[in-house]
């Protein structure tokens, strides 16, 4: 049976070794990988950090501000017509799912190797009316846009401020 | 051996400094206020969020949305990246899961059984994202860890229906009984590791932002606005032609952000970087569409709120309004009952009590106290029954939630009325039916 004083003691280390671990968990997270101090440390640190979600960078907007895109696709029907849709102008900017679906087709146009398919699976549903038969993706990467170009009466998206990046044809899964 | 004695003793004072200096930075005894404010918010904007996200649950969580689970499990390969939904396997398992969660929620937010349902908020938040990353950005990150360390806090102690329920169990024995706040050493330990958290995420980003051109040279702020996800063509134009507005915002983001891990500590400072770090995230909600993202942010900020700053603006508030007492039937079981109610949710004590019974009024007769329970303003005057309640919900914060029923133009007034006075008329009754607790020993 431990004392009390002893048994107080032990508590008070216990939660300080936590609040040690959590302090260098929240430190350790954004460091740079090339670090070998945050490397080994974070190999410790890993399954604490990855499985309450705390492996973050916290690089928002950094170290640039980013260039932006569009992705764009083209539904491909039985009867060989082409549909062209911008789905990001569908999206409404008052409901978060506005930031949602963004998400969504930033990920297709970065990794459409990956996340394609499903997402090609995703629309032909969403456009099951027209008959679909395949959807051609294509990302809209944005340049650089300056204030002369807005004062001359320009759109970030025109086409001499962006360039037009094939991400392939894709078939609709059968029913 | 003198010498070697001497070290002993330097080094034994070492260890107790180390050791108070420990226990005066993590173990400050605080109360729970600052962040049950950080409860509310985030429990609000939890519930917000993944209540707007009910109608896309399968297309963006289910097994064969935007994310396949093979195909997400398939890219994670990571055993430690966990999530409830990897686990489901009946759509009834989704909403079952999506209800209680969204339950649990607006349970946090109220600080309703918080001491469970926290970490059913927490458990869930993580499960959504780490089951679609593709939809995960900032502020999932930043509430993974926020939410965390409420989970560790004893949170739901103050500004809760928990608090409540503790008051109200104390003045159904005795009116008079007061609860005192509750403050401990492990809530100054959470408060601290809150603290920690966003300045090291202020530092990071405000470092991260330094390594790029757009920020060195002051147009990061112009590249943001001219993202398509950001575009707006007024906002553009007025940068555009006032170019000098994009260098300020640039520079002041940086400066804030670089400001806040070193100068949030200090009392003198705290005050304005606080000021400027809110400001900076009204201004991310307003111009940029972000308002869960900020919500979130400024929960975190709360951290920093000192309990002498929410103590202060509590009491100008109480001298703003000024004294009330309420004046009820001490015989009446009923109507103690309704007081203890009624003053549990009276945190800054604004509503003092009489018992016309034992300590009659100079102000009401008892003739006039016998049909209807009053209440005596600061200037002297006295209002019955509904009118008093309905006084006393727009003066005292913890009862502000009724004031949608007090507050109606014409209809609370039609039905208010006549709901209490067949209340006051059959007050005996009710407290007869069991609906009031034994007559309290009163002090």
């Amino acid at each position: 049976m431990i004392s009390k004083p002893w048994r107080e003691g032990l508590v008070y280390i216990v939660i300080s070794a936590f609040l040690v671990w959590h302090t260098l968990a929240l430190v350790v997270a954004p460091a740079p990988d090339t670090s070998v101090i945050a490397a080994s440390l974070r190999r410790v640190l890993h399954p604490y950090l990855t499985l309450l979600k705390l492996d973050n960078k916290w690089d928002f907007y950094a170290p640039n501000a980013g260039r932006g895109h569009q992705l764009r696709y083209v539904v491909e029907d039985a009867d060989g017509i082409r549909h062209s849709f911008r789905p990001t102008d569908d999206l409404s900017r008052i409901y978060p799912s506005e930031w949602w679906f963004r998400s969504l087709y930033d990920w297709i146009a970065d990794s459409p190797g990956i996340y394609g398919d499903a997402g090609v699976a995703m629309l032909c549903r969403k456009h099951a009316a027209l008959r679909p038969v395949a959807v051609v993706l294509t990302d809209l990467e944005q340049k650089n846009f300056w204030p002369d170009d807005q004062l001359n009466g320009k759109h970030p998206l025109d086409p001499e401020f962006v360039t037009e990046k094939d991400l392939g044809r894709i078939a609709c899964p059968e029913k | 051996m003198p010498g070697e004695v001497a070290v002993v003793r330097f080094g034994r004072a070492c260890v107790c400094a180390l050791g108070r200096t420990w226990s005066q930075f993590w173990f400050q005894p605080r109360p729970t206020t600052p962040l049950e404010i950080a409860r509310i918010g985030i429990g609000m904007a939890v519930l917000v969020h993944y209540g707007l996200a009910t109608p896309y649950l399968f297309d963006f969580w289910g097994d064969n949305g935007w994310l396949p689970r093979a195909l997400a499990l398939e890219t994670i390969d990571d055993p430690w990246t966990q999530s409830l939904f990897f686990y489901f396997t009946a759509p009834w398992q989704w909403i079952a899961f999506h209800g209680v969660f969204l339950l649990c929620c607006a349970a946090f937010m109220l600080g309703w059984r918080t001491p469970w349902v926290k970490w059913i908020v927490l458990v869930g938040h993580v499960s959504f994202a780490q089951r679609n990353p593709m939809l995960t950005y900032g502020v999932d990150k930043i509430l993974a860890s926020l939410l965390l360390i409420l989970c560790l806090a004893p949170v739901g102690r103050a500004l809760s229906l928990d608090r409540v329920r503790a008051v109200r169990a104390a003045k159904r024995i005795d009116l008079a009984a007061t609860l005192p706040p509750f403050s401990s050493p492990w809530t100054g330990a959470c408060t601290r590791l809150m603290q920690i958290q966003m300045a090291v995420l202020f530092l990071c980003s405000a470092v991260e932002k330094l390594r790029g051109d757009d920020w060195w040279y002051g147009d990061a702020v112009w590249f943001i606005f001219t993202n398509d996800e950001l575009h707006t063509p007024f906002l553009l134009n007025i940068l555009a032609s006032q170019y000098w507005l994009v260098n300020v915002a640039t520079y002041l983001t940086l400066l804030i952000e670089l400001a806040y891990p070193f100068l949030i500590w200090q009392r003198a400072t705290r005050p304005y970087v606080l000021t400027g770090a809110i400001f900076l995230h009204l201004m991310f909600a307003t111009l940029m569409r972000m308002p869960y993202f900020s919500t979130v942010m400024i929960m975190g900020h709360m951290s920093f709120v000192r309990p002498e700053w929410l103590a202060r603006l509590g009491q100008a508030w109480k001298d703003k309004i000024g004294e009330m007492e309420m004046i009820y039937d001490g015989r009446c079981a009923f109507c103690v009952r309704s007081m203890a109610l009624l003053l549990a949710f009276d945190g800054l004590g604004q509503v003092k009590i009489r018992d016309f019974r034992t300590d009659p009024s100079p102000v009401v007769s008892d003739t006039q106290l016998e049909k209807a329970l009053y209440l005596v303003r600061p200037d002297g005057r006295a209002l019955p029954g509904f009118e008093a309640y309905r006084h006393v919900a727009l003066r005292v914060p913890g009862l502000w939630w009724q004031i949608p029923f007090f507050y109606v133009p014409v209809l609370s007034r039609l039905l208010g009325h006549p709901i209490y006075d067949w209340i006051a008329a059959n007050r005996s009754r009710l407290s007869a039916m069991g609906m009031g607790s034994p007559r309290p020993s009163l002090k």
